[in-house]
């Protein structure tokens, strides 16, 4: 799936993002003002009809990512381009219009379902918003060719969430994002509540989907192996900081970023004989909090290979270690873990 | 110091030999059902184990598959009703827990097994410190005075790695991250020294390097005290790195059963395979799509008839819909219930490449150029 993206435009283009959510100091401390830094300088593009991933452990800032891209929550400072226009300029009859083409799935299929509608009338709101389909009887045609594309029965279309199992309302979920045909979707964990063998399914339903319509997703998961399993290139976020970015392939294969390394080598593979054999870097440790990250690199004081200048110099620069492989790191080193891997 | 403060006459279970011709921990056929309104839910349908000390068993499955609840069985924590058990036993060192009253009982939970919970932040206490929590074990199970009790619970949060223990002993359970919280749960549950340790899902909601730093630390703690350990999870990777043995369960039922090596390298069961294709593969090359099973796991209300799997399963026959297929048991005590799963022929077309395999084809094709 590699291509030669020179003079391609991107389709979304995100320039030194920056979200920081004020925390009240409470009735007694009014005066000291803190701030959380949820996301610091974050930059990357999105390709028409490719997916880009985005992991890290909870808390490092890739929801708020998501969030912000589609101005659900506003940015502090920094540049969103979707399609040519800032996101971040934009009055509100602007974003209704920005958002037909920009879409989300969320993670919970149970909060994020009105219990009290339909399904029917779930999966067409987007229209009766949009003003797309006028028609009552057509949209309730196009609900059910959507719902038989998402693998849900178009019968059910008078049903309700809750007779529904986790699976299945993610399905629904999906049939409402695609419902407006939109460029981009933003996936925000769409398949972390759900088991393995239902997992498997949505992974798939999300990548037919993609080949048939042509849509970009943005896939924000904490799971690195679904994450590798459905992008074309892969983002390590820490901290509300962006590590390591780079295709798949070589992300997974040759990472630089000391973090990205033991991130991998933490995830455990079902396959005893790998692990009882391979090197793992075990960080110690908790990560630490985004009201107070730690000067210079934010990743110093859990660093396997820190030095005295990682915590005094301020953070390293995203730089390009390799062609279309960034890492922000004074000693990124590829460290390929390739060879312990058994392959065909 | 140690004295007890009960009058009854009970003798340390632990403490004793386990009889002869017995294991540690032995489940046979357990069923327990539960009377609900909407019916019958058989929750545990047949379960059956043997676990020694020192030895780590994995228990795998989907959401609803019975795995904790068989747990909670053994420990003796489901109500009854709406639970009822409907057969089979379950013997710790040679005694039925089961038969056991609920006096007995009290000094087997915590003392002998001890559980750790999936959500360390419901499992503690919020309005307690957390070396008062900690106390109450080892004051109500081996007769500490409070002093010498809060000693050992600082020795057990550095032992857990807890930096700074004097003071987080103090500490209230909000004070403490996911990971850290988890490390007290493990404190407590070791704080009797147990024989058993069950783990319901102990790593699910933490990040990736917590769940390395719990496993670890697990694995650290069975070493050093020799304790049996049950691993419940629906993460193939996780019973990849510690377990010695696996069940794997389906609908209340273990479909398959074996060691680390015969699960990964020799599964003789369709839904066994059918996980194993669902978690993407790391690979560098060339992506596949993945196979899922299709459908969805059945209501334990209304388990199919046959092979509670033959509606999902993509090599089901007559056959499987019609009859409960029995257990197929090979000579090292590996086992599946499955009709066909002592056919090689089918094992062999259908299960999935493992990494011994792939290796295996590899050398042979490489030998068969040269």
């Amino acid at each position: 799936m590699e291509q030669d993206r020179t003079g391609q435009k991107p389709l979304l283009h995100v320039e030194h993002l920056t979200k920081e959510f004020p925390v009240e100091g409470g009735v007694f401390n009014r005066s000291r003002k803190k701030s959380v830094h949820a996301v610091n300088d974050v930059s990357f593009d999105i390709y028409p009809g490719e997916t880009f991933g985005l992991v890290g452990e909870s808390g490092c800032g890739k929801s708020t990512t998501g969030r912000c891209i589609m101005r659900l929550t506003t940015p502090t400072s920094g540049k969103v381009v979707f399609d040519g226009k800032d996101v971040s300029k934009m009055n509100k009859a602007e974003l209704k219009e920005m958002r037909r083409n920009m879409q989300f799935i969320f993670q919970d299929p149970y909060a994020s379902l009105n219990p009290r509608m339909t399904i029917g009338e779930i999966v067409s709101e987007p229209l009766v918003i949009h003003k797309v389909m006028p028609d009552k009887d057509e949209r309730m045609d196009y609900v059910r060719s959507l719902l038989d594309v998402v693998g849900l029965n178009p019968e059910h279309i008078n049903r309700y969430p809750h007779e529904f199992s986790g699976g299945q309302r993610q399905r629904i979920g999906i049939a409402r994002a695609f419902a407006l045909r939109p460029k981009l979707i933003i996936c925000d964990e769409p398949v972390s509540a759900l088991d393995v063998s239902i997992q498997a399914q949505v992974l798939n339903l999300l990548s037919d989907l993609q080949q048939e319509y042509g849509t970009a997703y943005l896939f924000i998961a904490h799971d690195l192996s679904v994450v590798q399993h459905i992008s074309d290139r892969v983002a390590v976020m820490y901290l509300g900081n962006m590590m390591e970015y780079s295709d798949w392939k070589t992300l997974y294969a040759e990472p630089y970023h000391p973090y990205t390394q033991s991130l991998l080598s933490a995830v455990p593979v079902p396959d005893p004989d790998l692990q009882r054999n391979r090197k793992r870097i075990i960080l110690k440790g908790d990560p630490p909090s985004p009201i107070n990250p730690p000067s210079g690199c934010r990743f110093h004081t859990r660093c396997p290979i820190a030095q005295e200048i990682c915590s005094k110099e301020p953070m390293p620069e995203l730089r390009e270690v390799a062609p279309g492989h960034f890492c922000r790191c004074h000693f990124a080193a590829p460290k390929p873990i390739k060879e312990s891997s058994v392959e065909l | 110091m140690r004295k007890k403060n009960q009058e009854d006459t009970w003798t340390e279970l632990k403490e004793q030999p386990v009889p002869e011709g017995h294991h540690l921990l032995e489940v046979q056929d357990l069923k327990m059902y539960f009377y609900t309104q909407d019916g019958v839910v058989k929750a545990v349908n047949g379960v059956s184990y043997n676990l020694d000390r020192g030895e780590t068993l994995g228990v795998v499955g989907e959401s609803g598959s019975g795995k904790s609840v068989t747990s909670l069985t053994i420990m003796g924590l489901v109500d009854m009703p709406p639970g009822k058990i409907m057969g089979g036993d379950v013997l710790y060192r040679g005694k039925s827990l089961l038969k056991m009253s609920e006096r007995d009982m009290q000094h087997v939970r915590g003392n002998d097994i001890a559980m750790i919970f999936q959500d360390p932040m419901t499992s503690l206490n919020p309005v307690y410190t957390i070396g008062r929590q900690l106390s109450e074990g080892m004051r109500l199970h081996l007769g500490y005075t409070k002093e010498q009790a809060w000693k050992r619970s600082i020795e057990l949060l550095d032992m857990v790695g807890i930096p700074n223990p004097e003071q987080r002993v103090k500490d209230y359970p909000h004070e403490f991250s996911g990971g850290m919280r988890q490390r007290v749960m493990i404190a407590m549950a070791l704080a009797c020294n147990p024989d058993i340790l069950i783990a319901d899902e102990p790593t699910t909601a933490l990040d990736v390097t917590i769940q390395a730093q719990i496993i670890e630390l697990m694995q650290e703690m069975q070493q050093k005290n020799g304790n049996a350990i049950i691993m419940i999870t629906h993460d193939l990777g996780v019973v990849a790195d510690v377990a010695d043995k696996i069940m794997v369960m389906y609908a209340g039922s273990p479909v398959e059963f074996g060691t680390a090596d015969e699960i990964f390298y020799g599964s003789l069961h369709p839904y066994t395979w059918g996980l194993t294709r669902s978690i993407p593969d790391p690979v560098f090359t060339e992506k596949h799509p993945l196979t899922p099973i299709e459908g969805n796991p059945p209501s334990l209300v209304n388990v199919p008839k046959g092979c509670p799997f033959s509606p999902r399963c993509p090599y089901a026959t007559a056959l499987c819909h019609e009859k409960y297929p029995d257990l197929y048991v090979t000579e090292t005590g590996h086992y599946s219930r499955c009709h066909y799963a002592g056919d090689p022929e089918f094992v062999k077309k259908n299960a999935p490449a493992n990494s011994r395999t792939k290796a295996a084809a590899k050398a042979a094709k490489e030998g068969g150029e040269a």
